[in-house]
This record gives structure tokens, sequence and C-alpha cells, in this order.
């Protein structure tokens, strides 16, 4: 392609050549020439970019806040030397380059590696891709552009960051009220056999394998396995309302955050987590437990977006079926616009459901970004006040979290409340 | 993340860069370019015509030609004296030694403003205001105070303007000549692309209105006395019959015009790269390595290009000449005889018709000879040929 500086000289290397011809002037004449030789010329050369190129990154899955290290090397495969290139390697503008850069110019002769090294923050969760690569030949007079695309890709995926909860939860007592059906695979008070130990001082008889003190004539009990939490929900609001805020700052990254936190949390003590989210559909992630799940989770909480405006009843009313009778449900909502919040509360509390709702305070978050007049703060305040003790009312134990307080002194919250 | 860094003085800093030998190269290339322009420019278009020397006799006389001592000379004797000195304006030297002073007062200009330019904001501030107060108050100071002392006589005190009008005029005079040098040189050293466009604007409206002023349907209505160019190009008796000397110095004129524009603008180019990089970037031995590799190519690419269009431009010059010769080569036939006819008028329009057919057959080489596999082969072999010695 014909930059805009080769057009103008094509086109004063005609003009000049004209004029010369009008005026019988041989010095623009030859100006003229020179110019639109110098294109001729320059034609000749021509870059190339049959590159191979190979990305390599520290990591595929990250934290929000973590830094990735990208490595991008670039051979010159060919027997032709490139030219001068200009490359660059697209990252997504969510990331913030942290060191080095992700673009350089080069000129490889035959056979020739150069490699390029950079280090991007990644402050939003979500999923992302690194690549392709652009390519863009330039002649050295600048004079013809050519670009070029290479698909190399490398997706990455940011979870949302997760906060260290476990002295809030353990000082507010939560853990110790979800006494449940669930059997896990650790040694305690149970039902289910676990596995056969020599006795010591203090075991019930109840506990002695008598078969196996006839068998080898010593002593041993059959240990059982630890009955322990049950299902845990955890559903979060993703409608359209979760944006009000900064992109750092708003309901839906709080939420995130928290889900993501407690998953975590009761997912170390093997229990098992659902996740839902509600938005313009619900996603649900049946309960499970262990690792596998873990990702699940945060990949789920990874992808959601602010969009929609499902009423929270009818998530409840959906999930209601599936729900183990008793479990705990956390629900983590900015409460905003939904009608159905009240009702759909009063139903898991009747149905004996232990419902802890956490709502980052979104009057609040707004004023980061506008102004509120004093008074009508005060009365969204009051509103907001309002609904968040009549869902008291129903049983719920209600956490509202101000934007500025850690996720763990919010929890500690339901201590104290 | 990078193990390995270079040393500072091999690094991309602007400073570091500024001694860099390939891009003090092509900053000498572009000021050697300007200044040899300057100097052709002054041959081609420095002289009145000969009827116009002639019709003033002994006394001094003065046309827009491209010359600046010639204009002070005759603003001396008009004026009686000029503010400044002769060593300056180069007066009191001859032939081309007379543009030496005024050349190493741009350069000292030059350095002066790359001085200032290197200052912090407020340094900068303060120093333009010093330069524009001492200027001004040298301008009207004088008369002010004439004028308020002598209120009686109020005409009286008028002769002390007249001093810095002269310095202003004989600047004008100087600035025909050195006013595209100075701004060529201070675009060059102070990497600025603004003043490279304008010294070549500059230069390109000096060769047109000199060809307009002397073409023929203007000189017959008004005649200022320039010198016109030969309407003939010549006989092509240099570098082995390659090119006329009135060709040679029209085509200097050309190359030497993209000489100036394109190293200088690579500088630019390459600097502003370099500004863009971040510090750790810098000193990556990556990095580094690639922009010694570009800036050698645009070197070696500056050269040869140049070169070459320089030798394009002559031939195609020349073209017509090969035509004719072809075609006088065939033997009989009417269509032969017919184009060596019209061929032969010699005249404006064979020629640059000649000229674009051959640039066309040049522009269409790129699809018939692979040059750039060629050369990449004998790399290829020259770097097997190095590493099995290593």
């Amino acid at each position: 392609m014909w930059t805009r500086k080769a057009a103008i000289m094509l086109t004063s290397g005609i003009s000049l050549i004209l004029i010369g011809m009008m005026i019988s002037n041989f010095q623009l004449m030859i100006v003229g020439l020179s110019f639109i030789s110098l294109l001729a010329i320059n034609g000749w050369v021509s870059g190339h970019s049959e590159l191979l190129v190979e990305r390599e990154t520290s990591a595929t899955n990250v934290y929000k806040g973590d830094d990735i290290v990208v490595s991008l090397t670039v051979t010159n495969k060919s027997y032709r030397r490139t030219q001068q290139l200009e490359l660059f390697d697209n990252v997504p503008h969510e990331m913030k380059m942290r060191k080095g850069i992700n673009q350089m110019r080069m000129n490889l002769g035959p056979g020739q590696t150069a490699k390029l090294r950079y280090v991007v923050r990644c402050p939003l969760r979500g999923h992302y891709t690194v690549g392709p690569v652009s390519i863009r030949y330039r002649n050295a007079f600048n004079l013809f552009v050519n670009e070029t695309k290479l698909d190399d890709r490398s997706d990455i995926t940011v979870f949302p960051q997760i906060r260290d909860i476990e002295e809030a939860l353990l000082r507010s007592d939560v853990p110790k009220m979800y006494s449940g059906a669930t059997t896990l695979k650790t040694p305690g008070p149970g039902m289910e056999f676990y596995a056969l130990r020599e006795y010591l001082p203090g075991d019930s008889f109840r506990s002695i394998n008598w078969k196996a003190l006839a068998r080898t004539g010593e002593m041993m009990v059959n240990e059982k396995t630890r009955d322990a939490v049950t299902d845990v929900f955890v559903i979060v609001d993703t409608r359209d309302v979760s944006r009000i805020g900064t992109v750092l700052k708003n309901p839906l990254e709080m939420g995130t955050v928290a889900a993501a936190s407690v998953s975590n949390y009761f997912l170390k003590r093997r229990d098992s987590v659902s996740l839902v989210t509600y938005g313009s559909r619900m996603d649900y992630i049946p309960p499970e437990t262990g690792d596998k799940q873990y990702f699940k989770i945060l990949s789920g909480l990874a992808s959601v977006e602010a969009k929609g405006s499902m009423p929270l009843q009818a998530v409840t009313n959906a999930l209601s079926p599936r729900m183990s009778r008793g479990s705990p449900v956390f629900i983590i909502s900015s409460l905003e616009g939904d009608g159905t919040t009240l009702p759909a509360i009063r139903n898991l509390s009747g149905k004996g459901h232990e419902v802890i709702v956490l709502s980052p305070s979104s009057i609040d978050l707004e004023r980061l970004v506008s102004r509120i007049p004093r008074m009508s703060y005060e009365v969204l305040k009051l509103e907001r006040q309002n609904r968040l003790t009549a869902i008291a009312g129903y049983g719920a134990k209600v956490i509202d979290w101000m934007p500025d307080v850690e996720l763990s002194q919010a929890l500690l919250q339901i201590k104290l409340g | 993340m990078i193990s390995n860094e270079v040393p500072m003085r091999k690094s991309l800093n602007i400073s570091q860069l500024r001694r860099r030998w390939q891009i003090l190269l092509l900053q000498l290339i572009s000021t050697a370019s300007l200044v040899l322009l300057m100097q052709r420019m002054t041959r081609l278009y420095g002289t009145c015509s000969d009827t116009f020397v002639e019709s003033y006799g002994d006394s001094l006389y003065w046309c827009p030609a491209y010359e600046h001592t010639r204009g002070l000379r005759w603003f001396e004797q008009e004026t009686g004296s000029l503010v400044l000195p002769d060593f300056l304006t180069g007066l009191d030297q001859t032939g081309e030694m007379t543009v030496a002073a005024p050349l190493v007062l741009c350069f000292a200009i030059t350095g002066v403003w790359i001085y200032v330019l290197t200052r912090g904001e407020s340094t900068r501030k303060w120093i333009n205001i010093a330069v524009a107060v001492i200027f001004f108050a040298w301008m009207l100071l004088p008369f002010l105070i004439s004028w308020i002392m002598a209120m009686d006589h109020p005409l009286n005190h008028i002769g002390h303007l007249w001093g810095p009008l002269l310095f202003i005029f004989e600047l004008i005079f100087l600035g025909v000549v050195f006013a595209p040098v100075l701004a060529g040189i201070m675009g060059i050293w102070g990497l600025s692309k603004k003043f490279l466009t304008w010294t070549v604007g500059y230069y390109l409206t000096v060769i047109g209105v000199h060809a307009i002023l002397t073409f023929e349907g203007i000189t017959e209505s008004v005649d200022l006395g320039l010198n016109p160019l030969p309407a003939q190009i010549g006989e092509a008796t240099m570098i082995g019959g390659l090119v006329s000397p009135m060709a040679l110095d029209l085509i200097e004129v050309a190359i030497l015009l993209l000489l100036y524009l394109e190293s200088g603008s690579a500088v630019i180019s390459h600097m502003e790269y370099a500004s863009l990089l971040p510090k750790d970037a810098k000193r990556d031995p990556d990095f580094v390595r690639q922009f010694e590799n570009v800036v050698n190519g645009h070197l070696v690419h500056l050269i040869g290009v140049m070169s070459l269009v320089a030798l394009t431009t002559a031939i195609a010059l020349e073209f017509d000449d090969f035509l004719i010769s072809t075609v006088g080569a065939l033997s009989g036939g009417q269509w032969s005889g017919q184009v060596k006819e019209s061929l032969e008028l010699q005249l404006t329009y064979g020629k640059v018709i000649s000229a674009g057919l051959f640039l066309v057959v040049v522009a269409g080489m790129r699809f018939v000879l692979p040059w750039q596999r060629v050369t990449g082969i004998f790399e290829t072999a020259l770097l097997r040929f190095r590493s099995s010695e290593t």
C-alpha cells in the first residue's frame, strides 16, 4: 500500500514534470523525474512477513491484579532479509503494560531471531486473548506499507481475587451452623466407615471391631468419616444494575470477589459449593467439591458480565427443587431494582435455609462516579436501610457492604449483628 | 525478567543515541547535502542576466537572484552603512568564501537553540523573554528616550528607528539564502520534521519562482534581470557520455534535496521510536540489536537507493538518444523512419516521454529481477561462513 508521502511524491513529481514541460524548465522536470525514480527504485525493495512466531506466557490462569510475562520469539526462516518490520503483539486494552513493550522495530537477516519480552498486569477479571501478532512492513523512506497478521493467540483467564476470610467466618460461627448430610473423607464423628486403627484409651467399646480382634488378636476400632457441612449455594447478582460505580469498584466486581472467596473457603473445608449467577439468564454450577469445582467456579465468575434484569425470585424458584434441605445460601446482590427480593428470601428462610445476604452498597458506589446531593443521598440511604431491615426481619443475615470495607471486615458484621 | 542488559553506552537512550556513529553519519550526510545544495543553488540561480548587468554599466545593481552579497552591497550603497559587520555577512570575502561566515553563524545559532531547548521550562521562558526584551529595547528605547527628552522637536528623533529597520532589511537579504540553511540545520540537529519539510518546500519554491520569472512569456512583460537556465540540456560529455554538464548540475540539486530530506527524516524517525521505548527495553539486547539492524539497513538503503536514483534519472534523460540510435540502426522501413524523425526533434516533450518510458521499465524490473532473493542467499552464505569461522 502506498503511503501519503508516496502519493504526494508521485503527484508532485508528475506536476513538476508537467509544469517544467509547459515553461520549458529542465530543473523542474528533473526534480519531478527524480521523485518518480525514487518511487520506482524503492518499489524493488519489498519486505516480507514469512516469520515463525512463538509466544510463551508465564501463566494462562491468573488472579485479578496478577502479572503475566509474555515472551515472543520471532524467527526469519527465509533466505531473504525481512527489511524494516514493525511487530506489534495485540494485547487486550484491559491489560496494563508493566514492564517492557509489546512492539519492536526489526530488520531480521536470514535465519535471525529476535525476542520480545514484556509484562502485563491484569486488573480486570475475564477471558482474554493475547494476539494475533500484527506485522507491518515499512519501506525505509516510508513510501510503502504492507500489513499482515499472524494468527498466533494465547488465551488467558483472569479470575477474581481471593480474599482471606477464614478468620472472619470462624469468628462469626457461620460454619458451625451448617450441620448436614454430606460425608467428608476425613476421620471424625459420622456414619460411614473410614478406616481401621489401633484402640486408644477413651475409645468407645461400641467402635471396637470384634472380627479384627479375633483375626489379629489386637484391639482395633472402626474409624468413621466426619459428617460435615452440606451443599453451600452462592447466588451472585449480575444484572445490569450491578455495574454502578467505577470499572474496578462496582457491585459486580465486589460480588465476584466475595463469591470466589466464600467458595474457596468452603471448598478448602471439602464442602460442596454451587454457584448461581443471574442477569440476562441464570447460570448454574451444581454443587461439587474439590479443585475441579474450584476451577469451574472461578471460570464462571471470570466470564460474568453486567446485563439483564432477571428477578431473584425466578432464580430461587428454579433452584428450589435442587437445593438440599437446610443448606446455607449466600446471596450477593446490591438488592437494587428488584421487587422480588423480599418474597424470594422469605421463601428460602421458610424452607429452612440459612440465608446470608451480602449487599454491596450501590448508593455509595455511585457516589464514586457522580455527585449525589446530600439530601437525596440521605433519602436513598434510608430507603436501603429499610429494605435491609425488612430482609433481616425474615431471618436472613444481612451485611451492608460499604465500598471501602474489606470483605473479611464486612463478614464480621454477621457476628456483630 | 531480562537476564542481561547491554552497557549504558550501547543503550537506546536518546543521549547515547546522539553519539551513535550511524545517527551521526546520517546527520552529517544530511548537513553536507544541505550545504552542497545551497552551494549548487547559488551557482545555478545566483547570477543576474548578462543584459541586465550590462544595462547598469559600472554601477552596483541588484536582481532577485539567489545570492546575498550583491543585495547587501547594493543596500549598503543605498543606505550608507550596514548594521551587521562585513566579516559576519561575508562581504569581506570573494567567491564561495562569502557563505563561510554566515554558515558558521547558522551553526552557532543552531547550537544555542539546541542548548536552550535542552534547558528546563522556566529557564527557556526566561531566555526567550530576555532576548525579546533586549531586542525591543534596542529597537525602541533610543527612539522613546529621545522623543521624551525633546518633545519640542517631534520629528528629529525618527532617525533612531532607522537603525533597527536597516537591521531587519539586512536580515531579509541574508535570510533569502541562509534562512533555509538555518532551518535545515535546526531540523537535522534539533530533530524537527517541520523545519526539514519547510526547507525542502523553500528550495522548491525558489526553483519554481525562478522558473516562472525566467519564462519567456513572463520576461517579455516583466524582466527582473534573472539569469535563465539554458533551454537545451546540452551534449552528454561527462561520465562516459552519460550526462551533460548542465544535466549533472540539475540532477545534483534534485538528489541533494532528496538526500537531505531522507537522511534528516531517518534520524528523527529512529529517535522517535527509541524515545517511545520504555527504560528496560532500551537496554534489552534484542531491542538494541534490532535497532542497529534497522539503522544499518537504512544507511545501506539510503546510499544504494540514492545512487540508483541519480543513475536512473541520468539514464532516463539520455534515453531518447538511445531510442534514436536504436531506431536509426534499424534498416529502412517507413515506420522506423517516422519514429526517428519525431524523436529527433529532441525537444522537451520527446525527452520527458522517453524518460517516462524508461522509468516505467525500471519500475517493472521488480517483477523480473529477484535481486532480494539473490542478496539473501549471499547473506546466508556469508553468515554460515562467519559462524563456521568462529
